[in-house]
C-alpha cells in the first residue's frame, strides 16, 4: 500500500520530459522497456517501484502515467520507441490532428473542457487503480498551449475532484531572455501561471534558458538539444524521488518533502539545482573531479548549477532548502558541511522563519554505475524566483498595453465575453510577487 | 534384594576375623576388622603365638613359628575351624528404616556402651541405596575393657624388660592393624559406635607397670595406630554414597596409602619373627615416614570432618513440609539423594567436591616446605580431582553436567525452562539456569574470570546441543585429567574459545543474526518507513480511537496486511511473521520517566497537560476524563517473537529498548504526520486560501503558518537527528562489530551498547530532556490538532471581520496562537538549553542536534 503518485504529462514538452523520466525510473528500478524486470540484474528489495508503476496481468510493471497531448507527434515518437510497450494505452490521449491547441493557452484550456469526460475518466481510472493515493504530478511547459492551456485546465480539476490529493508540478518556464518563437508566451505563461498559484501545492520551476545554460556547460555543446535538456530534467526529477522509491528513515511521502519545503502555502515555487550531471546521467558529460558532501552541497547553493535563471536582488533569499543527498554520505560529514556552510554565510535565509537546510540522505539505485561517489539535489524555494514571474508580468503589460495578438484568445469561450481572465490572472500574479517581496523582509508575520 | 542379602552374608563372613590364641592363657579379644571391603586390603594375621606369660616369664624365649603372616584373605572355613566356642552368632537383619540412623548412633552401640558387661552380638544392617562397603554396616565390637568373659593377662610388671618388650611388640603389632592387644587396650573413653569417635581415632590404654623406656616409645608408635584407624573410619565413612565422587576418589588414594601401611606393618611382624636384633627402636625408625604419611592424613581428616556436623533433622519438619519436598525433588530431577538429604541435613554440610579438593590444595600449599607431605598430598590431590576434572572436561566439551552428588561447581536448576523464555523480561533462563556454587571452588579454578569462562563455555554448549540438537562437543584430546594439571586453564580457554565460536557460528550462520537485527531495524527504528506510513493510513480510524478502546486484534490483522502487500519491502522479509502490534497504555514519557527517576513522578506528565490545557479542546478532555487518555497511535507498540538461541542475544530487555526507541520514533512520526495534515489542510482549504481583504486575517494565517513550519522542522530535525545520526551510524558500528566479536557474551554486551546508546542519544534516558521533549511534542501534537479544524472558524472569523474591522474574534485566534508560539518557543529554548548543558557534560552527540534546532529559535 504505497503512497501512489500519478503523473500527468500534458503537451509537447510535458510528454519529452515524461518520456525521459519513465526512461530513467526504468534504468533505476531494473525494468526493461517493456516494463519487465531485466533477468540480467541482480533481484533487489530496497526500492518501492509501485509507487510510481502497477503490476498488469503478466506482471510487467506499468507506469501510473498519463499522456496527453493535442498533437500527435510526440506520443506517436513514444509508441514508436521501444519503451511503448511499457505504456497502458488506455491513458494516452492524442490529438488527432496535427493542429494542437496551436500556442494559443485557451484553445488549450478549451480542448480540455471539450475532453473533460474523457480525461476525468481516465484519472478516475487510475485514482481508482491504486490504493491509497498520495498525489499527481503533472509535467508541462506554460509557454506553449497544450501544456499550458490543457495543464491548467487539469489542475482546476484535479483541485476540484480531489481536493485532498497533493499536487505537484514540473513546470518548464520559457526562456525569457531570449526572443521566442511564440510571440504569445507572456499571455499563455501568465494564465498558467494564476492556476498554478491555486491549484498547485508545489511548483518546481525549470527554466528553458537555465536548461539550455546548464546542458551547454555539463556537456560542452553551443546549443544542446531539448533531447539533452530533458534528460537534465528526468535526473533531477527522479532524484526529487528517490526517498520516495527508495524509502529510508524520512520523507517517505510527498507530503513530509513539500510541507517543510513550503511553509506559507502561497509560496510553493521550488527551484532546483543538481550536481554532479556526469556521464552517467546526462550523456558525455563532463567528469566532476571530487565529489565529497561537503563539495556537493556548496555546488547546490551556487546559482549557476540551479536550473532556473533569476535575479538575484541582495535582499532574495532562501526560504527553504531540501538537500536530496544519494550515494555514500557520512552523517557527520553532512553535518559538518551544513556547519561550514553556515559559517561562510553561502546561504541567506527570510528571517521570519526556521531558516536550515533540511537533509534526506538516501541510496543510490543499485542498477546505476555512476563514477561519482555522492551526488546531490537542491530544491529550494528562494524569493528570487519571484523575478521570473516579474519578467513574465513586464513581457505581458507590453504586450497587453498594445492589445497584441489577443484574437485567438478572444475565440475561445473564456475570452468570447471580456479579457478580464487575464486581468484577474495578472492581480494573482502580482500579488505574488508581492507575497515573496514582503517574504525577504521581516515584517512578513506583521 | 535378596542379592544384596547373600552378599551381605559372603562379606561379613570373610570380614569377620577372629584371632584365636588357644595355646595361651590370653584369650584375644575378637576383634573385627570392621570396615573393609576392598580385595586388595592385606591384614597380618595371627593365627597363634606359642609363647605364653607363663614361658616368657620362666626365661624361655621361645619362639612358636606357628605365627603365621597371612598377607590375603582368610578363607572363610578356615575362620570357621578356628573359631572358639565365642563365635559369635551372626544375625543379618534387614533394615528398612532411614539408614543414615544405623550408621550413626545406633542404639545398638549405646546399649553397648552402658551395659558394662556384654558379650559381643554383632548385628548387620544391610541398608538400601547406598553403595558403599557393606562391611561397613556392621557394628563395631564391643571393647575389650567392657566385654566380660576375657582373663586379665598377667601383670606386665611381673616380666622383664625383654620379655615386657617381646610382648609390647607383639601388643603392638595388633594394636597396628586395628586389634586390641593384651597390654594395650583402647581407652574406655572409646566409642566405636560413634562416627566421629572413630574419625577422631582411638585413644589407647596402656597397662601400668610397662618400663618407662618401652612405654614412651610404645606411645609414640600407638599414635601411628590411632591415625590408621581413623584413616579407616574416615575410608568407610565417605565412601558412602552421598559424600560424592570426590571423596570416593580421595577414599581410594587414602586406601592405596592403607595398603602401603598393611605391608609395611607386616614386614615389621616378620622382622620381629625372624630377626632378633629388631627391637622397638628400630620398629619406631623403620616405621616413621608412614607415620608421618598417616598423620598428615589424620589432619586432612580432622579438617574434612570439621565441618560435618550431623543434625539429624526432626522428621515432621520436613515431612510437612510437602510443598518443599515435591520441590526439592523437583530440581534435582527425582534424584533419590533429594530424598536422603531430607533426613538430615548432613549433605548441606560435607565437605564434598570442590570443597575438598580447595581443602587438599589449601592444605597442599601450606606443606609446601615439606617434601613428604607435599609428595603426599600431591598424589591425594591428584588422585582425588580426577573425578572432579573429569565432570569439568564433561562440562566444558560437551556441555553437560554429571552430578548426582551435587558437588559440582555448576549447578543446574532444572526447573527453569527454556519454554519460559518467551514471556521472560528478566533473563532467568540464560542468568540464573546454571550457577557458579561459589562456596566451593577449588582454588585452582576459584578466580572470577576463569570460573566465568568455565560456566559459560558449558552453557554455550549447551544452547547448541538444545537448539537443533547439534553435536557441536569438541572432543578434547589432550584434557588434563588431574586438577593440578598445568593445562588446566589452557584447557578452559580453549574450551570457552570453542564454545564461543560454536554458538556465534549458529548465531550468526544458522540463525541469521544479522537479518534478525536487521528485520528488527525495519521494524522498530523504520528505516524503511514506507510499511509503517501505510500501516498507519489503513489503520488510522482504529488509531485515533483512545488506547483502550482500540482493538488489537484488528490492528493485528491491518498490520499483517500491510507487511504482506506485495511490492513492499517488508513482503519478502522472512521474519514478517513474527512482529505483532500491542498497545502500551503508559504514555512513552511517562514510561520513561519511571523507568529514569528512582521515585515516581507519575505527575510530571499530568503537570505538562495542565499547563497546557488551556485549549479549549483538551479542556473539554482532561475534564471528562482526569486520567490522560492516549491515543491508540500513542499507545502502538510493536513486539517481536524471536525464537530461543537468538532470544538470548535479542532478549526481552532488549526488545524492550527496542520499543523504547521505536515509541520515540512513531510519536516523532505521528506528529510530523499530522503537522503534514495540517499543512495540507492550509494549503487547500478555503478558510485558510481563500483571499481575503482582512490584513489581520492574513497576518494570522501568515504566523500560523509559520508555526507550523517551524514544528515541523523541530520535529524533522528530531527524527532525522535521532535516525540519520545516532541510529544508523550506531547502527553500522553494530554490524561491523558482529563480523569481528568473539565472544557471545560479548555480542550480547555489545548489542545492549548499541541500544543503550541510542537510547541515551535520542535524549531518552535524561529526566530533564525527556520532560522538555514532551511538553514539546505535546505543544506540537495539539496545535496541530487545533490548527486542523480550523479552517471553518476561520472562514467565521472572516465573515465577522469583513463586517466589523473591530471584531475581537481574530484577536481571540491571535492571543491562543501567541500562546502556542510562546509555549513553543519557551520550552524550545529550555531544550536548546538543556542540550547544551548536556552535550558538554555527557553526550557529544547532542551538540549536533542543538546545531539544528537553533534554526527554530529566536524567530
Amino acid at each position: 500500500m504505497p503512497r501512489e503518485i500519478i503523473t500527468i504529462q500534458a503537451g509537447q514538452c510535458g510528454n519529452q520530459i515524461g518520456a525521459k523520466f519513465w526512461e530513467q525510473l526504468c534504468l533505476e528500478h531494473g525494468l526493461s522497456p517493456d516494463g519487465t524486470l531485466r533477468e540480467d540484474l541482480p533481484v533487489t528489495t530496497a526500492d518501492r517501484k509501485d509507487v510510481f508503476f502497477y503490476q498488469s496481468d503478466d506482471t510487467r510493471y506499468i507506469p501510473r502515467a498519463l499522456l496527453i497531448d493535442l498533437e500527435p507527434r510526440v506520443i506517436s515518437g513514444i509508441l514508436n520507441s521501444p519503451y511503448a510497450r511499457m505504456y497502458n494505452p488506455e491513458n494516452i490521449y492524442s490529438g488527432g490532428d496535427g493542429s494542437g491547441a496551436g500556442n494559443i493557452w485557451a484553445s488549450g484550456y478549451h480542448a480540455g473542457e471539450k475532453l473533460t469526460d474523457e480525461l476525468m475518466d481516465m484519472l478516475d481510472r487510475e485514482a481508482d487503480g491504486s490504493d491509497s493515493l498520495e498525489g499527481f504530478m503533472l509535467m508541462h511547459s506554460i509557454a506553449g498551449g497544450t501544456g499550458s492551456g490543457l495543464g491548467s485546465f487539469l489542475l482546476e480539476r484535479l483541485s476540484d475532484r480531489f481536493p485532498k490529493k497533493v499536487v505537484q508540478t514540473y513546470s518548464v518556464f520559457p526562456a525569457t531572455q531570449q526572443v521566442s518563437e511564440v510571440v504569445v508566451q507572456p499571455y499563455n505563461s501568465l494564465l498558467a501561471l494564476k492556476r498554478l498559484t491555486q491549484h498547485a501545492d508545489a511548483v518546481t520551476v525549470l527554466d528553458n534558458a537555465a536548461l539550455s545554460r546548464l546542458a551547454a556547460d555539463s556537456l560542452r555543446v553551443q546549443s544542446p538539444s531539448f533531447d539533452q535538456t530533458n534528460q537534465l530534467v528526468a535526473t533531477v526529477m527522479s532524484a526529487s524521488t528517490t526517498t520516495l522509491r527508495y524509502p529510508g528513515y524520512m520523507h517517505n511521502d510527498l507530503v513530509s518533502i513539500l510541507a517543510s519545503l513550503v511553509p506559507t502555502p502561497r509560496c510553493h515555487y521550488l527551484m532546483t539545482a543538481y550536481t554532479p550531471f556526469t556521464a552517467d546521467s546526462v550523456d558525455a558529460a563532463k567528469s566532476v573531479r571530487k565529489t565529497t558532501v561537503l563539495d556537493v552541497m556548496r555546488r547546490l547553493l551556487q546559482p549557476k548549477n540551479r536550473m532556473v535563471s533569476t535575479q538575484q536582488s541582495a535582499d532574495s533569499c532562501f526560504i527553504s532548502i531540501l538537500n536530496i543527498i544519494q550515494g555514500e554520505a557520512d552523517p557527520t560529514d553532512v553535518h559538518k558541511s551544513l556547519l561550514r556552510i553556515r559559517e561562510r554565510g553561502l546561504a541567506s535565509f527570510i528571517p521570519w522563519g526556521p531558516a536550515s537546510i533540511q537533509v534526506a540522505l538516501t541510496k543510490k539505485s543499485p542498477y546505476l554505475q555512476s563514477s561519482n561517489r555522492v551526488s546531490g539535489l537542491m530544491l529550494a524555494n528562494h524569493t528570487s524566483i519571484a523575478s521570473l514571474f516579474k519578467r513574465i508580468l513586464d513581457q505581458y503589460d507590453r504586450l497587453r498595453k498594445r492589445n497584441a495578438f489577443l484574437e485567438p484568445y478572444r475565440k475561445q469561450p473564456m475570452f468570447a465575453e471580456g479579457l478580464e481572465e487575464f486581468d484577474d490572472a495578472r492581480e494573482v500574479v502580482a500579488d505574488l510577487i508581492d507575497e515573496y517581496r514582503l517574504a525577504e523582509t521581516a515584517e512578513y508575520l506583521s | 534384594m535378596a542379592g544384596q542379602v547373600a552378599e551381605s552374608g559372603t562379606t561379613h563372613r570373610r570380614a569377620e576375623s577372629r584371632e584365636i590364641l588357644s595355646q595361651t592363657d590370653r584369650v584375644n579379644t575378637a576383634t573385627n576388622q570392621h570396615t573393609h571391603t576392598h580385595s586388595h586390603r592385606s591384614r597380618s594375621l595371627k593365627s597363634s603365638i606359642e609363647s605364653s606369660a607363663e614361658a616368657k616369664f620362666s626365661g624361655e624365649r621361645e619362639r612358636i613359628t606357628g605365627r603365621v603372616t597371612s598377607m590375603r584373605h582368610r578363607s572363610p572355613t578356615r575362620t570357621d575351624r578356628h573359631s572358639t566356642q565365642e563365635k559369635p552368632t551372626e544375625k543379618v537383619i534387614l533394615e528398612n528404616e532411614d539408614p543414615r540412623l544405623s550408621n550413626s548412633g545406633s542404639p545398638v552401640g549405646g546399649s553397648l556402651n552402658t551395659s558394662s558387661k556384654t558379650i559381643w552380638n554383632p548385628e548387620v544392617k544391610l541398608v538400601e541405596s547406598t553403595l558403599s562397603s557393606l562391611a561397613s554396616r556392621m557394628m563395631a565390637p564391643p571393647l575389650s575393657a567392657h566385654t566380660a568373659g576375657f582373663s586379665k593377662p598377667s601383670e606386665i610388671s611381673r616380666l622383664s624388660v625383654d620379655a615386657q618388650h617381646a610382648v609390647i611388640m607383639d601388643d603392638l603389632l595388633y594394636v597396628l592393624v586395628g586389634t586390641e592387644g593384651q597390654y594395650i587396650r583402647f581407652h574406655e573413653r572409646y566409642n566405636p559406635s560413634l562416627e566421629s569417635e572413630r574419625l577422631a581415632g582411638p585413644e589407647f590404654r596402656l597397662t601400668k607397670g610397662l618400663d618407662a623406656s618401652l612405654r614412651d616409645i610404645t606411645k609414640t608408635l600407638l599414635k601411628m595406630a590411632t591415625y590408621h584407624l581413623s584413616v579407616e573410619a574416615f575410608v568407610d565413612q565417605q565412601s558412602k554414597r552421598d559424600y560424592g565422587v570426590v571423596n570416593h576418589a580421595l577414599c581410594a588414594a587414602m586406601r592405596t596409602i592403607i595398603k602401603e601401611y598393611l605391608a609395611l606393618v607386616s614386614s615389621m611382624e616378620y622382622r620381629m619373627l625372624t630377626d632378633p636384633s629388631f627391637t622397638l627402636n628400630v620398629f619406631y625408625l623403620e616405621t616413621m615416614p608412614m607415620a608421618k604419611k598417616l598423620m598428615e592424613l589424620n589432619y586432612i581428616i580432622i579438617k574434612l570432618s570439621k565441618k560435618e556436623v550431623v543434625q539429624p533433622d526432626i522428621i515432621e519438619d520436613t515431612s510437612s513440609d510437602f510443598d518443599k519436598i515435591m520441590e526439592t525433588l523437583r530440581a534435582n530431577d527425582g534424584n533419590i539423594n533429594a530424598l536422603n538429604s531430607l533426613g538430615t541435613k548432613t549433605t548441606s554440610v560435607i565437605n564434598k567436591g570442590g570443597d575438598v579438593i580447595k581443602l587438599l590444595t589449601d592444605r597442599l600449599y601450606s606443606v609446601s616446605g615439606d617434601q613428604s607431605a607435599r609428595e603426599l598430598l600431591t598424589f591425594l590431590l591428584r588422585e582425588a580431582s580426577r573425578p572432579y576434572v573429569r565432570m569439568l572436561n564433561l562440562w566444558l566439551h560437551r556441555g553437560v553436567i554429571n552430578d548426582p552428588f551435587n558437588e559440582f561447581l555448576i549447578k543446574e536448576q532444572k526447573a527453569i525452562r527454556r519454554e519460559k523464555l518467551d514471556q521472560d523480561y528478566t533473563d532467568e533462563y540464560w542468568e540464573k539456569r546454571y550457577l557458579i556454587r561459589k562456596e566451593a571452588l577449588p582454588s585452582q579454578i576459584a578466580d572470577d574470570r576463569t570460573c566465568e569462562k568455565i560456566l559459560l563455555a558449558g552453557k554455550f554448549l549447551n544452547v547448541v546441543r538444545e537448539c537443533g540438537g547439534v553435536d557441536v562437543s569438541s572432543e578434547a584430546k589432550d584434557a588434563p585429567e588431574t586438577i593440578d594439571d598445568s593445562r588446566l586453564l589452557a584447557n578452559v580457554d580453549a574450551a570457552y574459545a570453542h564454545a564461543n565460536s560454536c554458538l556465534l557460528k549458529l548465531l550468526i550462520n544458522t540463525h541469521e543474526l544479522s537479518a534478525r537485527l536487521t528485520s528488527l531495524k525495519h521494524y522498530f527504528f523504520l528505516d524503511q518507513a514506507d510499511f509503517f506510513t501505510s500501516f498507519v493510513e489503513v489503520a488510522s480510524h482504529e488509531l485515533r480511537k483512545p488506547a483502550k478502546f482500540v482493538s488489537t486484534s484488528k490492528l493485528q490483522s491491518l498490520l499483517d496486511l500491510t507487511l504482506r502487500q506485495p511490492g513492499s519491502i517488508t513482503a519478502v522479509d522472512p521474519f514478517k511473521e513474527d512482529l505483532t502490534v500491542q498497545l502500551n497504555e503508559v504514555g512513552l514519557t511517562e514510561w520513561l520517566m519511571r523507568i529514569v527517576t528512582v521515585s515516581g513522578l507519575d505527575h510530571t506528565d499530568s503537570a505538562a497537560v495542565r499547563q497546557l490545557s488551556f485549549t479549549p479542546t483538551e479542556d473539554r478532555t482532561n475534564e471528562k476524563d482526569n486520567k490522560k487518555a492516549y491515543q491508540g497511535m500513542q499507545a502502538l507498540q510493536f513486539d517481536f517473537k524471536v525464537p530461543f538461541p537468538l532470544s538470548l542475544v535479542i532478549s526481552r530487555k532488549t526488545i524492550l529498548r527496542y520499543q523504547l526507541l521505536f515509541r520515540h520514533l512513531v510519536a516523532l512520526k505521528h506528529i510530523e504526520q499530522l503537522l503534514g495534515a495540517s499543512w495540507k489542510d492550509q494549503a487547500k482549504s478555503t478558510g485558510w486560501t481563500h483571499k481575503t481583504t482582512s490584513k489581520a486575517l492574513r497576518k494570522y494565517r501568515a504566523r500560523a503558518s509559520n508555526l507550523r513550519a517551524k514544528m515541523l522542522v523541530f520535529i524533522q530535525q528530531v527524527l532525522y537527528f535521532s535516525t540519520t545520526e545516532v541510529m544508523e551510524p550506531n547502527w553500522v558500528a553494530l554490524m561491523n562489530s558482529i563480523d569481528s566479536i568473539e565472544t557471545v557474551d560479548s555480542l550480547m554486551q555489545r548489542h545492549v551498547d548499541f541500544l543503550d546508546t541510542c537510547l541515551k542519544e535520542c535524549m531518552l534516558t535524561n529526566a530533564k530532556l525527556l520532560k522538555i521533549m514532551g511538553k514539546l511534542m505535546a505543544t506540537c501534537r495539539m496545535f496541530s490538532s487545533y490548527i486542523n479544524s480550523l479552517s471553518r472558524t476561520l472562514q467565521a472569523v472572516e465573515a465577522k471581520v469583513l463586517e466589523n474591522e473591530e471584531d475581537e474574534s481574530i484577536s481571540k485566534l491571535q492571543a491562543l496562537l501567541d500562546q502556542y508560539e510562546q509555549n513553543f518557543d519557551h520550552h524550545l529554548k529550555m531544550l536548546m538549553d538543556g542540550l547544551n548543558y548536556y552535550a558538554a557534560t555527557e553526550t557529544v552527540v547532542l551538540l549536533s542536534l542543538c546545531a539544528r534546532l537553533e534554526v527554530c529559535i529566536n524567530i
